[in-house]
């Protein structure tokens, strides 16, 4: 299934997407439902707590949520067109946010390409996963704008896979990292390259990583059943329809499971989430004499992963 | 300058407020507590008392619960109203005597600290940031630096006073410092130094535990991750301190304890950087109510050298103290011997 938050008369809903790629919102299709098959009275309120208040909350009952959305699915495909108003929304309705608007942890894998380590002048790929902590509040939907920092002259795009966790997890090795999975969704890790090469003279970075709509993600949450093989999909780039990344996830250095059972160590929880660090073709790895790729005010970027969706946001001055 | 050195950040006496749960109270029902002669008062229910008695307001206890809302962010969000309010609270409690006062239907308002169970004050803020440096060598050859860079610490590693320290089983190596945090109590971006001030609610304690060998690791490229964020890495509280003056917060001081013994003693005024530095820089991703930025001992100069944490040991006692906000107080233990 492929999950999804949204915007709809101004509230934030939750929803699942419908073969037709209209996106049903969960709440109400779940209380129709408890109210005209399961005589529930108190129907919206069940299905409130049934569900959760958001996708964090969502996903923290696990199993439970995910039938309920099956349930409410099939339901509300047999309805006639008439029975479906306000529930089954086209897309110009509504406005996609982030699948997981507020992710607990947004750890982004730096170094796990080696293309990409190569075209960064790094010695050699690193022996521990390497990562860094974007502020959360930096997450944005797959067609929201991403405001252009006066403070950087040097602002790159990386597409990586994110990486959704859907159970706590302490420890858990490499066999059973996969398990606490709940799904995938495109990323891009905006980076200000002049900002961060500051912060690293003296000290570490975070700024540079963190400016507001610096984490583009989406367009859905598509559940980890979908994905037979996180580790064989293409992933791309392109910036005003140009191609400058073009990879595919097995050549990450540490896996999807690697980064889940070495980052458990800190402790997981549903909603979290780890994005896989990108491919070579970056703004910051172009060479003396080639044409830069640092983006412009105006420059429209789509990252996409096969199988898991598209993100284009547009670059606008702040 | 002089002027502006004391410049008064509101009009009423300092207070400190406690976010916590009464002993029945299911997790999602937190209240703010304010405090007066070591007893706790609940606010919403302090405040319709309030209204009762000196306004015979009909509603008291919805505008009660209006300006007391169930969370320290919240409240911060309500604004100076909401700071008025719980000083006619105090106000109240003061002249009534704390032993006598009740709600409005005689519900118990005021309750012994023991009888609370205090939670981390700010819960889930966007920008919980400690002031810091990766390498502290580069650090104590050079002079003052420019840029107060800092580590993010996530929310999910917080606790407060009283709970257990757990010594991480990735680490051989775990220190502690302690921090003073400004807490904000108005949004804003970009702001220049001369206004940080002006965004300022108050301060909170935070001990900033780092697993020293895995974050000598990560050096610069992983940002502070795994060796600053584990459970139990970020203790904050006890209380946000609502301050009556910038020289009154400028001058808090926090010492840390270990075993019994103080390790450490700082002034916020002693930190390499400045408040009005740290609002400035951080402010330009934008600031919000409840969100914090520490800094800590090892941002202060002992000499001409910058202080180090304090290695701790698994059944070490550490307390952070502060004459003006409390005090963290918590036990080092294995994750075997944790206790829940």
């Amino acid at each position: 299934m492929k999950l999804a938050t949204f915007t709809h008369d101004n509230r934030e809903c939750i929803g699942v997407v419908d073969e037709a790629g209209r996106i049903v919102d969960l709440h109400r299709a779940y209380a129709l439902y408890l109210r005209e098959v399961e005589g529930t009275s108190q129907s919206e309120e069940l299905a409130a707590v049934l569900l959760g208040r958001d996708m964090c909350d969502f996903l923290k009952r696990g199993a439970k949520s995910l039938e309920a959305t099956r349930e409410a699915l099939e339901f509300i495909k047999a309805k006639p067109a008439a029975g479906q108003a306000r529930i089954v929304l086209s897309r110009d309705q509504i406005r996609l946010k982030s699948p997981v608007p507020r992710p607990g942890a947004l750890i982004s894998a730096g170094k796990n390409f080696s293309d990409h380590v190569a075209e960064m002048s790094s010695r050699k790929g690193p022996v521990y996963p390497v990562a860094f902590l974007k502020l959360p509040g930096t997450v944005i939907g797959p067609d929201d704008d991403i405001p252009y920092p006066p403070e950087t002259q040097k602002l790159d795009y990386e597409v990586e896979l994110a990486v959704i966790i859907g159970k706590s997890c302490v420890n858990v090795t490499k066999e059973q990292a996969l398990d606490y999975v709940a799904g995938y969704a495109a990323f891009n890790d905006i980076s200000a390259r002049d900002v961060i090469r500051k912060e690293n003279e003296v000290g570490i970075h975070l700024m540079g990583k963190s400016f507001p709509g610096f984490a583009p993600m989406g367009p859905y949450l598509v559940t980890a059943d979908e994905i037979s093989d996180p580790q064989n999909l293409k992933l791309w780039l392109r910036v005003n329809g140009e191609l400058r990344q073009d990879s595919n996830l097995s050549y990450m250095i540490f896996k999807v499971r690697d980064m889940i059972a070495y980052w458990s160590q800190m402790g997981l929880n549903p909603g979290d989430v780890l994005t896989t660090g990108t491919p070579r073709g970056v703004a910051a790895g172009r060479k003396d004499g080639q044409t830069p790729w640092w983006l412009k005010p105006g420059d429209v970027v789509e990252a996409e992963v096969e199988q898991v969706g598209r993100l284009c946001n547009r670059i606008v001055s702040e | 300058m002089v002027e502006a050195d004391n410049i008064e950040l509101r009009e009423t006496t300092s207070m400190k407020i406690y976010l916590g749960l009464l002993d029945n109270s299911p997790p999602d029902q937190t209240r703010v507590f304010g405090e007066i002669d070591g007893k706790l008062i609940d606010l919403s229910l302090g405040h319709a008392a309030f209204l009762t008695e000196t306004a015979e307001q009909e509603n008291a206890y919805e505008f009660a619960a209006f300006y007391f809302p169930p969370t320290i962010v919240a409240f911060l969000e309500r604004g100076e109203k909401s700071v008025k309010a719980l000083e006619q609270v105090l106000s109240l409690v003061g002249q009534r005597g704390a032993e006598n006062f009740r709600g409005p239907r005689g519900e118990k308002v005021v309750y012994n600290p023991n009888e609370i169970r205090i939670l981390p004050p700010l819960e889930h803020p966007e920008k919980s940031i400690v002031i810091g440096f990766a390498d502290r060598a580069r650090v104590e050859a050079m002079p003052k630096t420019e840029i107060p860079t800092g580590f993010y610490k996530l929310p999910q590693t917080f606790v407060t006073s009283g709970a257990p320290i757990v010594w991480p089983k990735f680490s051989d190596e775990v220190d502690a410092d302690a921090c003073l945090a400004i807490v904000i109590g108005k949004a804003g971006r970009k702001i220049a130094p001369e206004q940080a001030w002006q965004h300022v609610a108050g301060a909170t304690l935070v001990i900033d535990i780092t697993a020293r060998d895995v974050n000598r690791r990560e050096g610069v490229t992983t940002n502070n991750l795994l060796g600053k964020n584990f459970p139990s890495s970020t203790s904050l509280g006890p209380a946000v301190l609502l301050a009556k003056s910038r020289k009154e917060l400028e001058s808090l001081e926090a010492a840390l304890f270990l075993d019994g013994i103080m390790q450490k003693r700082f002034a916020l005024c002693d930190a390499v950087f400045s408040v009005e530095q740290i609002i400035a820089r951080w402010s330009i991703l934008g600031i919000k109510p409840g969100d914090w930025l520490a800094i800590g001992a090892s941002m202060a100069l002992e000499g001409d050298r910058l202080q180090n944490p304090v290695p701790l040991k698994l059944g070490s006692a550490i307390r952070c103290y502060s004459q003006a906000i409390g005090e963290l107080s918590h036990q080092v233990v294995s994750s075997e011997g944790m206790r829940r």
